[in-house]
């Protein structure tokens, strides 16, 4: 497929780098993508055998109808989606840069902590925005 | 008063999103976001779902919902699926291979059809007259489905009511499914 998005080298760089390590030093992490708004994956880190590409549409989905909610319920731009499950979690962070509308999407077992996920996730996305 | 629940489906750009919106009495509630595939000719696309509602004459309410085009999403088909009393499935005449992408659809909501009413709308069949309607109804004739096909253009509110009143007619003669 021929995207739009062209993110700047340095920035794909970065992404590579650290969602590789989001995935190794964050222990029950079984996959993180970063993808578009519209469901493409574009850097990803896989520790389960999970499809990037079908994450992404997924988190595209969710993170798409978590906006509409929360612009029916007055409540601003949703920054995350948390789907807590008995058996792990996935989060969905919004990264809405100059040139690119992103989702980061990290999904874990109940071995991660929910708390270090989010921090991590978070931090990702806010230095995405100053690169 | 009853309320029931249609489904709106078919290929990205068939017109999906400005169908609800020209027949919901409220602002339809849509997830499009910004397009980036370039092989698709748009700028905006359907994520999530669409979702309009709809008072009959009777008093009876629908609500209308409509799933992204996009293969990617087809998690979402199924799950919109449930509990709708009919499909409707949008093509685009103006693609490089409209009836393959029918097939996609039947083959997609395959079970739903073999219970439910379905009807068919071709858009820019004015300015793509080929493939034929009688293409299309001889591709649903090799798969032994007799749905019917209409050519639409869904910015008419008229063109809409009649694929939602052509899917209720079925129900009342009962004369849908496998």
């Amino acid at each position: 497929m021929d995207n739009t998005i062209r993110l700047p080298e340095n920035v794909l760089a970065f992404a590579r780098l650290e969602l590789q390590k989001i995935a190794d030093e964050l222990e029950g992490i079984k996959v993180v993508v970063l993808a578009t708004e519209d469901g493409f994956d574009i850097v990803s880190a896989v520790r389960d055998g999970s499809d990037p590409s079908r994450i992404a549409a997924m988190a595209s989905s969710i993170s798409a109808i978590s906006t509409v909610v929360s612009e029916e319920a007055n409540l601003g731009d949703s920054k995350n989606v948390i789907i807590n499950t008995v058996s792990g979690f996935a989060v969905m962070q919004s990264i809405i840069r100059n040139d690119a509308r992103l989702v980061l999407n990290a999904i874990a077992n109940e071995k991660a902590v929910l708390a270090h996920v989010i921090y991590r996730t978070s931090h990702f996305a806010n230095s995405l925005l100053t690169l | 008063m009853n309320e029931y629940k249609i489904l709106f489906t078919g290929t990205m750009g068939a017109g999906k999103t400005t169908a609800i919106g020209s027949v919901s009495e409220a602002a339809p509630i849509v997830t499009d976001v910004a397009n980036t595939d370039l092989s698709l000719g748009k700028e905006r696309t359907t994520v999530g779902l669409d979702f309009g509602l709809l008072t009959l004459a009777s008093g009876d309410r629908i609500r209308l919902f409509g799933t992204p085009g996009q293969q990617r999403f087809d998690f979402l088909w199924k799950i919109l699926a449930k509990s709708a009393i009919g499909l409707i499935i949008l093509v685009d005449n103006s693609r490089s291979d409209p009836l393959a992408d029918l097939v996609v659809y039947l083959d997609g909501f395959a079970e739903d059809l073999s219970v439910l009413p379905c009807a068919i709308g071709i858009g820019r069949l004015d300015t793509h007259p080929v493939p034929t309607l009688e293409d299309y109804i001889d591709i649903l004739a090799n798969r032994n489905q007799l749905v019917p096909i209409m050519s639409v253009d869904v910015r008419r509110r008229e063109d809409v009511v009649l694929l939602i009143d052509t899917l209720l007619a079925q129900l009342e003669a009962n004369t849908f499914g496998a």
